[in-house]
């Protein structure tokens, strides 16, 4: 499925870039991130947990940066495996450009699960992709602009 | 005559044995525990082709309450592969299938490791954090893609995917469509469908390694079966394995397989010396169950300018999926769908390929009707076309091409099957009064000229029923095929009948008991059925091609009229009278002056306690058993007709079924109760396969619909009334005279939406190729055809 959207963050283009660089950030951005660690040179290894609707998942899995065009725009490319649950991979291209109020970031992310969660269908799964993608970029948001994200539930 | 009726063959008796289920107190594999027992979940394989490069088990088992974590290495050293390859059918080829994937695993949801625990949800923790390496192959998925020249492999030990291929009929039929005054063709396209069974699949192991003795409890319809594949599998004597079915709530065919990952459960209690039990869940059920019906057809035919049919020719394509089913295959369905068109019709020159492709999706295998649903739709289309090709009315189309009876002086029809007689005119009388025919012509016709678009679809079938050995025998498949009925008459002169029928839901037990205690003009009560269990039951096939009253109803009738013989002798001969002049009447001997004092309880007695008592000194046996197999006939033909009336929706594309009637004829009818919802049930699912059912796959193989949300059965609200009425014209095959009925519905179900459906859109100029007829392929093909104007 492919989704897309753009956030305005109230920071310099620089620092939103350099923050999407950082395992922390990660840590503190992915939905249900139990851990991340690597660097952006060599990739994250990311331990992710979450909730697809009957079907609870731990995902392994890497995420590696790639086209990177520093200050301007990169791919985030990820490939988790769920164990019983299935897999999940999917591809973020995150643009950066000068906005009034700081920085426009807009992403375009194409995403696939496979496995028993893909089974669930399109209605549970884009619906689930969407959450995920707002959420990871909302709190990125939030990060970003010195507040601490109010931690979401799980099972919302 | 009259406390026959109330009593025996005939008698609408309600269904004393589906109390116990209503009020929940069925024993259901589910409900079996036993000291010790570990539970199983299956990881289960992301991909649908793949290879296994390894797997990580050490988080599992820290899990606690996580016993193993079991692959596929460790159950293939105690555990062949299923090998389905029968040998008497040429070229078909199908790679062998461990219980857990080895290597190359085929299909999204192949079973890759057991997660052994104390509880299920232990097993399910556990299953969580087992992580599988795998390369993802290349997946083949539709049949489309299957057949291309350059196609990936299903499995990378053959370098096409082409299973299986066949031709019915004659090679060459070209001159039967020069000069014929019509030619009609069309494609046809059947999607892909699971069984959905309200109890899933589930199993009990126990290997005792004490006794060396393996006890099994599965959600199943034929034990007989299984005892011989496990046994086969894991090397062991058939008489060390015991297979027992409780209580089983719907099968549908998709319970006649043996399953990978069933047979792994029995693998892992051997391997352990522990009894598991693993149940499917329903997320599992969708991509693990046998799968169905999915083919693409064309079809050629010919008539004459009066409408007699002067040829067919045909080709089918089926989707088998990742393995032959075993230990049956999957060409049933492929093969019957070929076979059984135009079976109802004298068809002149007939010609049906038939081909089965591999495919990175599940095994499909048998589903109520097999094959001949594919057959009655595309046969009934075909008529439809041909009768709007030469103005004919399609009733009287097929009036004029009905198959009659042997009055042709042969019982094998072209495409080689023997049929015997049929009453598919009688069928066609009753049905179009009943639905009053003439009169919904005439609303379509003014209803039309106001743009509201019904249609009125016919579907004729004939079906083979109580299939005996000549199938599966000439195939090399071994394959019970008989019914066994052991009737034993107790010592305070109730009956018990130990059948090797088995009952789904069905209430073939009723109906047997119901027959036996006709025989001896006593209450069903007096009469305890066993099935289910090789411990217990005598040899035989159990519940598949509508068998249970056509064989088992006649092994026990057999069964009964041994036992009385003898009792009657014992009896004439305490009486001082002619056997023949004696009769069972509410379980009393009556005799030519009345009531004679003799009742089973006091013959019963008698022979158990006081043989001496006896005038000759000896009794007849207490216990007879009987077995029967159709001999005459490889398979016991049934028919009938289904109509239905419908309205389409031109804006919405949507179908709404106004009313549906069948004309079934099954023989002798023991109970109207239990037939006549065996139609019904057997008619929804035909409604589903035509409305509703698809099982959805991405192009890279990943089933998408795989929940009771997405993947949509026909619920209440959606059905019509469906009237059903009976011809009767009992089989001459047995005494009893029963044909089989439990899959007629289904067998005429799709191909009467489809015609209906065909004969609404006609103003339209619409067709709609591809079932299920879901709105937006209705609304797709009138679309379609206004731009085409």
């Amino acid at each position: 499925m492919e989704m897309q959207d753009s956030r305005i963050i109230a920071a310099p283009r620089e620092t939103v870039f350099e923050g999407i660089l950082k395992p922390e950030m990660l840590r503190a951005c992915i939905p249900g991130a139990e851990d991340v660690t690597g660097s952006a040179e060599d990739g994250f290894e990311a331990v992710v947990v979450q909730k697809v609707g009957p079907v609870k998942a731990r995902f392994k899995g890497a995420v590696t940066i790639e086209d990177v065009l520093p200050g301007t725009s990169l791919r985030l490319v990820g490939e988790g495996k769920g164990g019983a649950a299935g897999f999940a991979r999917g591809a973020a291209t995150v643009t950066l450009a000068d906005h009034p109020e700081g920085t426009e970031l807009t992403y375009a992310v194409d995403a696939k699960v496979g496995g028993k969660i893909a089974q669930l269908g399109s209605r549970i799964i884009d619906g689930f992709a969407r959450k995920m993608a707002d959420q990871f970029f909302e709190r990125f948001k939030t990060e970003l602009e010195g507040a601490r994200p109010v931690a979401p539930s799980l099972e919302d | 005559m009259t406390e026959l009726a109330n009593s025996g063959i005939g008698a609408p008796l309600p269904r004393e044995g589906a109390r116990r289920l209503a009020e929940g107190r069925g024993r259901y594999v589910d409900d079996i525990t036993l000291p010790g027992l570990l539970h199983i979940a299956f990881v289960r394989a992301p991909f649908a082709h793949g290879r296994l490069l390894g797997i990580e088990t050490d988080d599992a088992l820290e899990v606690p309450g996580v016993v193993a974590v079991i692959d596929g290495r460790r159950l293939a050293e105690i555990c062949a592969p299923f090998d389905t390859n029968p040998p008497g059918v040429p070229g078909h080829a199908s790679a062998p299938q461990p219980p857990l994937v080895v290597d190359e695993s085929c299909f999204q949801g192949e079973a890759v490791a057991a997660v052994v625990a104390e509880s299920r949800a232990a097993a399910e923790d556990g299953a969580e954090l087992v992580f599988l390496d795998w390369d993802e192959l290349p997946a083949v998925c539709s049949i489309e893609d299957a057949q291309a020249e350059d196609a990936a492999p299903v499995h990378t030990r053959f370098s096409d995917n082409l299973s299986l291929r066949h031709r019915f009929g004659a090679e060459d039929v070209s001159e039967a469509f020069h000069g014929a005054a019509h030619v009609v063709e069309a494609d046809f396209s059947f999607g892909r469908q699971t069984g959905v069974t309200l109890e899933p699949r589930g199993i009990v192991a126990h290997w005792d390694p004490r006794t060396e003795e393996l006890e099994v409890w599965q959600s199943h319809q034929v034990p007989w079966q299984m005892r011989e594949v496990y046994a086969r599998q894991l090397g062991l004597s058939p008489q060390s394995v015991r297979v027992t079915a409780p209580d089983v709530g719907g099968a549908f065919g998709l319970k006649l397989h043996a399953y990978a990952d069933e047979l792994a459960a029995v693998a892992v209690s051997r391997l352990l010396g522990r009894p598991v039990k693993y149940i499917v869940d329903r997320l599992e059920s969708f991509t693990a169950d046998a799968h169905a019906r999915e083919a693409r057809a064309s079809c050629r035919m010919a008539v004459d300018a009066e409408g007699h049919i002067l040829g067919i020719d045909a080709v089918v394509d089926a989707g088998f999926g990742a393995y032959a089913m075993h230990p049956r295959g999957s060409f049933g369905e492929a093969m019957q769908a070929a076979q059984m068109i135009g079976a109802p019709y004298r068809v002149g020159a007939f010609r049906a390929e038939v081909r089965g492709w591999r495919q990175n999706k599940a095994p499909s295998g048998a589903y109520r009707g097999v094959g001949q649903p594919i057959a009655c739709a595309i046969t009934e289309e075909m008529i439809d076309l041909a009768s709007r090709a030469a103005d004919i009315d399609p009733a009287e189309m097929r009036r004029i091409n009905y198959r009659r009876t042997l009055d042709e002086g042969t019982r094998a029809t072209q495409a080689g099957l023997v049929v015997e007689e049929l009453s598919l005119d009688a069928c066609l009388d009753k049905l179009l009064e009943a639905m009053d025919y003439t009169a919904l012509r005439s609303e379509q016709a003014a209803l039309r000229a106001k743009g509201i678009y019904r249609g009125i679809g016919l579907a004729s079938f004939v079906e083979l029923t109580g299939v005996g050995a000549g199938l599966y025998g000439p195939l090399g498949l071994t394959v019970a095929a008989n019914e066994a009925c052991r009737l034993t008459l107790q010592p305070d002169g109730s009956l018990t009948c130990a059948t090797s029928v088995t009952d789904q839901g069905q209430g073939t037990l009723s109906a047997i008991a119901q027959l036996i205690a006709g025989e001896f003009g006593i209450a069903p009560e007096g009469v305890r059925m066993v099935a289910g269990d090789t411990g217990r039951t005598p040899y035989g096939g159990g519940a598949w091609a509508s068998r249970g009253m056509a064989l088992g109803g006649e092994a026990a009738k057999r069964a009964c009229a041994r036992l009385r013989d003898g009792l009657l002798e014992l009896a004439a001969g305490i009486l001082q009278c002619e056997p023949e002049a004696l009769r069972f009447e509410q379980g009393e001997i009556i005799g030519p002056k009345g009531a004679s004092g003799l009742d089973l309880a006091e013959l019963a007695a008698l022979c158990h306690y006081r043989p001496y008592d006896s005038p000759t000194g000896q009794v007849p046996p207490m216990t007879v058993e009987e077995s029967f197999v159709p001999a005459a006939l490889p398979y016991i033909a049934s028919n009938g007709v289904h109509a239905v009336h419908l309205e389409v929706d031109p804006e919405l594309g949507t179908v709404d079924l106004l009313g549906y009637w069948v004309v079934d004829d099954c023989g002798t009818v023991v109970n109207p109760l239990l037939v006549d919802e065996q139609l019904r049930g057997g008619i929804v699912q035909g409604i589903g396969a035509a409305l509703y059912e698809e099982c959805l796959y991405s192009e890279d193989g990943q089933f998408t619909n795989g929940t009771l949300a997405d993947y949509v059965v026909p619920m209440a609200g959606e059905m019509p009334d469906i009237f059903v009425e009976h011809v009767s014209t009992p089989t001459r095959a047995t005494g009893l005279g029963a044909r089989g009925v439990g899959e007629a519905g289904t067998v005429g179900g799709l191909g009467a939406v489809r015609t209906a459906l065909g004969d609404a859109l006609v103003p339209t100029g619409a067709r709609v190729s591809q079932q299920p007829f879901t709105p937006g392929r209705v609304l797709a093909a009138i679309m379609a055809a206004e731009d085409a104007e």
